[in-house]
């Protein structure tokens, strides 16, 4: 094992982004994620990698499609501004499959807001501020250790599947720095190559998990990318079977597999009446909060999920047959909460906790929020 | 120890987020777990800067400091702001320069800042020296521990300047603060 080391979250994610293999980055800085293009451009060069500035997020991604359609594992990080710019390219890259990693480094908004505040404002953005019925895998870790962790599994989960992946963490996570000990060694998955020869191969043939091998540009393989809807030569059609075929792949190919892609941490939840439901660095304050409930005997627990996207339906059912009451916490106005009132179906009462200031969900108020009052009503 | 949290309020310029990032990183070489947070504004200069440590024996859950042990205001503004939010049991360090005339008689104050500028001719090392104050006072962690921290983070052509603001800090409290 390595030693503890004191870093940033934004320090993470360059280190796990560098042992997933992430050899491109393009970017144009915002706080909070600035970190991140830093160490970049220091770490890039020696390890043979490139550092772009773009003139703005638009290029910034399209320079990360073109790098990773080269066959380079490729990145870009921002923040709420930068992401809503980035929304044409995160469309282009879900729909032509380029594996790509954004990062969105959340603070303050609507428009450039308090850029050296936190908040958790673009959990629905990130599933649908890009037009059109695509697939979405959103990550939202809730330590500096797991932002490394969580940056590693979104190249794998890229590569995996041909998608853009989406890290969300909020300006506390990015800033905060932590005592992390880094793993020794870790996984590493790489997009599947063809296996017909040049001549036989065309671009968008999937096998049965529909992800279509990726060969780098160059390589002598056909190649053809487009955003209109295309066959399986990769060329444009209005053809409306090869269109719906399309989407639905798109989708499919992630949630035939939602196993290798859902992750949800609970904690305290088998006997629980009461359960904190929260994300990034409010599930830490939450799981602080449930731990101090416990200790004066309330019965309460924590479900954190760490994929938001796609969101998991399933295992927050069945948390809502179990509980009374999911007190949902979030820094923003009430955006995932309606998607844990669909997957609870009436099964438990749900209540939010919800903050949009800037400052941060304390375990202290997140207490008082699951104390009973003296007639038993939280 | 179970849980120890230590604020550092000041102004941009007064080196309040490398202190903190020092005082985590000799809380983790001191063998604790230890976790730093910042808040600033988008100026680059000037204006209220803080830097809040959690120490702990054991793993840290909630990283943020929730209620702070001890506050150390090395600014007018900081006080200003962040003094109303200690606690009764909260522990309280001022500069001199900014401690009012009706200052909670529990509280401690002494020349940080006219300590620094002493050293440095400027306020660039009124942090460090705050950390030595704070040694002094509740030896949080251990000071060996701390002046490898110091040299590890400064950069190389500061280091003595800044070791020494550190013991000038410590000697602040030695000769008995106000």
């Amino acid at each position: 094992m390595s030693q503890a080391q004191l870093i940033q979250g934004n320090e993470a994610c360059v280190k796990g982004a560098l042992a997933a293999g992430c050899r491109f980055y393009g970017g144009y800085p915002i706080t909070p994620s600035s970190e991140i293009a830093e160490q970049m451009v220091r770490l890039l060069p020696d390890l043979g990698g490139v550092f772009i500035q773009m003139e703005d997020e638009i290029a910034s991604l399209a320079s990360v499609i073109g790098a990773s359609l080269a066959g380079s594992k490729a990145m870009t990080a921002t923040s709420g501004p930068g992401f809503s710019l980035m929304q044409e390219h995160i469309g282009y890259a879900a729909m032509t499959e380029v594996p790509c990693v954004v990062v969105n480094v959340m603070r303050g908004g609507p428009s450039t807001g308090l850029p050296t505040s936190p908040s958790q404002g673009d959990v629905m953005q990130a599933r649908w501020g890009t037009h059109g019925d695509h697939p979405a895998i959103v990550l939202a870790p809730s330590s500096v250790a797991e932002v490394f962790d969580v940056t590693v599994k979104a190249f794998n989960l890229a590569e995996r599947f041909r998608t853009p992946v989406i890290i969300l963490y909020d300006e506390i996570i990015g800033h905060t720095r932590e005592s992390v000990v880094l793993p020794d060694s870790i996984e590493v998955v790489d997009r599947v190559q063809p296996t017909d020869a040049p001549a036989d191969f065309w671009p968008m043939i999937a096998p049965d998990d529909g992800v279509p091998p990726l060969p780098a540009f160059g390589d002598g393989y056909r190649f053809h990318v487009t955003g209109l809807a295309h066959d399986e030569r990769g060329f444009p059609t209005n053809d409306a079977q090869v269109a719906e075929a399309l989407v639905a792949r798109l989708h499919n190919k992630i949630d035939a597999h939602l196993d290798e892609v859902i992750e949800v941490d609970t904690y305290m939840v088998d006997d629980a009446e009461i359960a904190v439901f929260a994300y990034g660095i409010v599930g830490r304050s939450a799981r602080e909060a449930v731990m101090r409930a416990r200790d004066n005997g309330i019965k309460a627990g924590l479900i954190r999920p760490v994929t938001l996207w796609p969101f998991p339906y399933e295992q927050v059912a069945e948390v809502a047959a179990q509980v009374d009451t999911i007190l949902v916490a979030e820094m923003n106005l009430g955006q995932i909460i309606g998607e844990v009132e669909r997957a609870a179906a009436g099964k438990a009462e749900i209540k939010g906790y919800l903050r949009a200031d800037g400052e941060p969900i304390t375990p202290t108020a997140l207490l008082e929020a699951i104390t009973p009052d003296k007639e038993g009503q939280r | 120890m179970s849980r120890n949290e230590i604020r550092i309020a000041g102004a941009g310029g007064q080196g309040v987020v490398t202190a903190g990032r020092i005082l985590a990183e000799a809380a983790i070489l001191s063998g604790n777990d230890a976790t730093h947070s910042q808040v600033y504004g988008p100026q680059s200069r000037g204006g209220a800067s803080r830097s809040d440590v959690v120490i702990a024996s054991g793993e840290i859950g909630f990283p943020l400091a929730d209620d702070i042990d001890l506050l150390i205001v090395l600014s007018g503004e900081a006080y200003s702001r962040y003094e109303p939010e200690l606690s009764s049991e909260g522990r309280l360090v001022v500069d001199s320069r900014c401690a009012p005339s009706d200052l909670n008689g529990d509280a401690r104050q002494f020349a940080v800042v006219d300590t620094a500028r002493a050293i440095s001719g400027s306020q660039l090392v009124t942090g460090v020296v705050a950390l030595g104050v704070l040694q002094a006072l509740e030896d949080v962690v251990e000071a060996d521990a701390l002046r490898e921290a110091v040299s590890a983070r400064v950069p190389r052509k500061h280091r003595e300047m800044n070791l020494e603001a550190l013991q000038a800090g410590m000697e602040l409290v030695g000769g008995g603060g106000a």
